[in-house]
């Protein structure tokens, strides 16, 4: 009689289809110019983040970096389209950005007021700031002309979008643990915060209670019903009692929990990042939940369900998307994952995953040389570790991050932040295969000018990829870039933008390898 | 948990706030001391990975006893040290001459043993221990002579270091990957387990060779054998699909009061203080509601860790000697290839159920103590949101939480009766040990 032997590296990499071709990243840290850490210790052992987005309105991202203790940096991209990084910090004539703040955790981009100047929200071990954009990448603190309450806490999510009637958008802040009960901070997991506005100015935050110590929050319309609920990804080392969560939102009434009895389980998890993506074309959000060992992959349990219930299942396991303990360096201690995008790096269609790996401080029971992740997706929906293969395992303890392209060349870039040590970027060079891309920006008449909460659409090589446009999720970090598609031998596409009131524009043609925006 | 704890270190800060400049001060409360760093132990249990119940049992039964050892030598003539009674522990080191503060030792003691037993817990852990021992340093030498202290200090350590030392050799002090080994070999066949989780680490069981631990008051793993469970059988009618269909058909018909059982017992690993902590958080708040004095808290904790510790042992090698199939993998093959249970299924096998076996221990560890019908409140949860359920004697709780199991769709009903016998069995070795004469 045989007997089965069960071997962990064998379960971690299904091998069932073709593997997708493995872009080959350059690590360009040194030349860019990029020289920046996130440093601080216990109050700074989460966040640590990067805004991408263009405030030089040459259609490169500029690259805004959460410094813990030390201040937050601007850094404007003077990459040569298609060519080499590069960076230049405010210490090197960028110009006083009005950005240098001491205590930043996180920042996200987002255009506030509409004026067609991308703002910042920069969240902080204490008083929490939305900055206005000036232009040519200057900023203002803008908390008393919003009327916006930054508070006093250590704010670690982050998530906005705008409800029906709105004229600026309803921000949800995650808050992590009292930062008086420094030595017993076990159960003192401190109020979320939901900013409503009133007119043009914020009224006071709603506590989202009970608060679990957020670490990642996305507005998100799960359900496709036009109005997006609020995700939390909870960490439970420091709640009792909690798990993580979803919220209703309506308009002119209280933020209100998804309930067991509405089809929510409970799940409880260390919650650290979300990423969302329609990964198997069916219309709805799949979700990425990063964690500390095992990460989870939400696929609805039942998408024909009618009312559809927020049951998922967790295919990580079966995907190959565990990313549980590190796949190269030899250490067999479980992972701990941070940042987490859904982007497709080799454009060949598939979304792809990007995990930011870092171990929170010393933690034995977790790996230290922590690689990062990437995995690519393979046809049959499984994925496959390419990290090292593809040049980005790193192993320092990366926090926040960004999937973005930097040069305008069409293939995604790389830039992670890791906490006391320095933040690192690289240069996505491409495939050997064919990679076509496309990358469409939404734009609608005031307010929420990027559409936050509609959909783009990109029909090509006999399927339909579909991104929701987002504020929110990862971990302390977010971009405001154009919606990017992997189109791999298609060189055209037809795309749409399913606007946040519910219409469509119509069905366009589009060349590939190019940036196009469709306006409503 | 976490206001208790907070309440317990505000008193013991407040014994020092409280004294006059020129006031003689009170000794601190040794009671209050053990009292206070058991409340962090139940925290450090929830939030330090590798500790999985067999783990957390090991580590208060060590506890247990460096804290009885530092007590017993305070008064040898009424208290008896448990060395020669558990499991070639030598006698550990004497008393200096001199006067001694009580609580000054048992603070050293547990500052020492604490650094020891949760050495790989999270930075915030490792701060909330330097706190503790810093406060509790400051509070328990106020209005010492310097002597003293230092005389105090050094012999807790020094007792802490022995047991540390005893426990180096136990075969336990090493747990790589939380426990889960890189390889496994599984039995072949459908009685026997397989992996219930979808969780990487979860696809090997849980300390396969944690029976080969030195036992600490029982003379060895299978010192309380079990029979076997009833006779894997798929057939209607068989007392094992019998017990399958039980399991099944109470899950999907769970009152109110059932769900809340289950949930209140489930005692989930980093998400409570586990099932042995469960039992050690009862103890401390019986201890703190009568005001026990420190030797009978520490008699206490030290025979219900011993208890707890071995009844893993004994369990652990009863579970792979008879490698049971989970209900779940059971039920979804031949019932309901749909059917979830209430809780998660832990990863390992199945007979006899852990919880019932270590609870069996602890309540008859803890009736031979306090008495067979000794009722009490458990508020072991209460921080998490669960209410404070009463007991009327430590063996209904220990029968509430053996069934929990079932409700919770975990265990069949064998390995929760044979499990409740194992563990009165193993915990009566325990009870046995001669502490206070």
């Amino acid at each position: 009689m045989t007997r089965a032997l069960l071997l962990l590296p064998l379960l971690a990499s299904p091998a069932l289809a073709e593997d997708p071709a493995i872009p080959r990243f350059a690590d360009e840290t040194a030349s860019a110019g990029l020289t920046h850490s996130f440093t601080g210790e216990w109050e700074y052992m989460v966040g640590g983040g990067v805004a991408a987005f263009d405030c030089s309105g040459d259609a490169k991202p500029e690259l805004v970096l959460a410094g813990g203790t030390a201040p937050a940096s601007l850094w404007r991209n003077e990459s040569p389209t298609g060519g080499v990084l590069k960076f230049t910090g405010e210490e090197s004539g960028g110009g006083p950005s009005g950005l240098a703040y001491t205590g930043v955790a996180g920042l996200w981009p987002l255009d506030v007021d509409s004026d067609g100047i991308t703002d910042l929200a920069m969240l902080r071990v204490g008083e929490n700031l939305l900055l206005r954009g000036l232009g040519d990448c200057r900023f203002e603190r803008a908390n008393e002309a919003w009327g916006f309450d930054g508070g006093d806490a250590w704010s670690s999510a982050f998530a906005a979008t705008w409800e029906a009637g709105a004229t600026l958008p309803t921000l949800a802040i995650g808050n992590y643990i009292d930062r008086a009960q420094d030595a017993f901070p076990w159960g003192s997991c401190t109020d979320n915060w939901l900013h409503r506005p009133d007119g043009p100015r914020y009224t006071a935050p709603l506590p989202l209670t009970p608060s679990f110590c957020a670490l990642s929050m996305l507005f998100t319309d799960w359900n496709r019903e036009g109005r997006p609920a609020l995700r939390i990804a909870n960490d439970r080392e420091y709640y009792k009692g909690g798990q993580e969560q979803m919220w209703h939102l309506s308009p002119a009434a209280p933020p209100r929990l998804y309930t067991e009895a509405e089809g929510w389980q409970r799940l409880r998890i260390w919650g650290m990042g979300i990423a969302s993506h329609d990964l198997n074309f069916d219309g709805y959000p799949e979700y990425f939940l990063t964690s500390m060992a095992d990460n989870k992959l939400q696929v609805l349990k039942d998408p024909a369900a009618r009312p559809l219930l927020p049951r998922y299942a967790d295919v990580a396991f079966a995907r190959g998307a565990v990313a549980q303990r590190p796949y190269t360096g030899g250490e067999v201690k479980p992972s701990t994952a941070w940042h987490t995008q859904f982007e497709d790096v080799n454009n060949d269609g598939r979304a792809d995953l990007f995990i930011a790996k870092g171990n929170v401080s010393a933690m034995p029971d977790f790996a230290m040389a922590d690689p990062n992740n990437l995995l690519l997706q393979r046809a049959d929906g499984t994925f496959v570790e390419v990290g090292d293969k593809a040049g980005v395992a790193s192993m320092h303890t990366a926090r926040g991050g960004a999937v973005v392209d930097l040069n305008a060349d069409g293939w995604l870039d790389l830039v992670v932040v890791n906490r006391n040590a320095p933040s690192e970027i690289w240069r996505n060079q491409g495939t050997e295969a064919p990679g076509h891309w496309i990358a469409i920006n939404a734009r609608q008449p005031a307010p929420n000018l990027h559409a936050v909460n509609g959909w783009v659409e990109v029909r090509a090589n006999g399927v339909t990829q579909r991104r929701e446009i987002t504020v929110g999720g990862g971990h302390a970090s977010g971009q405001l870039a154009p919606q990017h598609f992997g189109l791999g031998t298609a060189t055209q596409a037809e795309a749409r933008v399913i606007w946040p009131d519910g219409s469509a524009s119509d069905w366009q043609n589009l060349a590939a390898d190019a940036v196009w925006t469709v306006e409503k | 948990m976490f206001r208790r704890l907070l309440a317990s270190l505000a008193l013991g800060l407040s014994l020092l706030a409280a004294l006059p400049a020129q006031a003689t001060p009170q000794a601190a409360d040794p009671a209050h001391v053990v009292t206070t760093w058991y409340r962090l132990v139940l925290e450090l249990v929830r939030h330090t990975p590798t500790y999985s119940p067999p783990v957390a049992s090991r580590a208060f039964a060590y506890l247990g006893v460096t804290a009885w050892e530092v007590t017993a030598s305070a008064d040898p003539a009424h208290r008896r040290s448990l060395a020669g009674q558990l499991t070639d522990f030598p006698a550990p080191p004497p008393r200096q001459p001199g006067p001694h503060d009580e609580a000054v030792v048992l603070n050293a003691a547990l500052t020492a043993a604490t650094r020891h037993f949760f050495g790989n817990t999270g930075p915030t852990g490792q701060r909330a221990m330097a706190a503790m021992a810093g406060k509790l340093d400051t509070t328990t030498a106020a209005g010492l002579d310097p002597e003293t202290i230092a005389r105090s200090r050094a012999y807790g350590a020094a007792v802490a270091a022995h047991v540390i030392a005893w426990a180096a050799t136990d075969g336990g002090e090493v747990v790589e990957n939380m426990g889960f080994p890189l390889s496994y070999t599984l039995t072949p066949g459908p009685a026997h387990w397989v992996p219930t989780s979808a969780i990487v680490q979860q696809q090997m069981p849980l300390l396969p060779d944690w029976a080969r631990n030195r036992p600490f008051a029982m003379p060895a793993a299978n010192a309380c054998p079990l029979p076997p469970p009833p006779a894997y059988s798929e057939a209607p009618g068989s007392a094992f699909r019998a017990e399958a269909e039980e399991v099944y058909t109470t899950a999907k018909s769970l009152t109110d009061e059932q769900k809340l059982i289950a949930r209140f017992w489930s005692d989930d690993p980093m998400l409570s203080p586990t099932p042995p902590g469960h039992w050690i958080s009862i103890l401390i708040e019986i201890a703190d509601r009568d005001a026990l004095p420190v030797e009978r808290r520490t008699d206490a904790l030290a025979r219900l860790g011993v208890a707890l510790a071995d009844a893993f042992i004994g369990c652990w090698q009863a579970k792979f000697e008879h490698d049971l199939v989970r209900p779940v993998t059971y039920i979804n093959r031949v019932i309901d290839k749909a059917w979830a249970p209430m809780l998660i299924t832990p990863p390992f096998p199945e007979y006899p159920s852990g919880h019932s076996t270590q609870s069996g221990a602890a309540a008859e560890v803890l009736s031979t103590i306090f008495g067979e019908d000794f009722a009490f409140d458990d508020a072991t949860h209460e921080d998490d949101g669960l209410p404070i359920r009463h007991f009327p004697s430590f063996r209904a709780a220990a029968a509430e939480a053996a069934i929990s199991r079932l409700y919770g769709g975990i265990h069949f009903r064998a390995a929760i009766d044979r499990g409740l016998e194992q563990g009165l069995c193993i915990g009566q070795h325990a009870a046995r040990l001669e502490t206070l004469q």
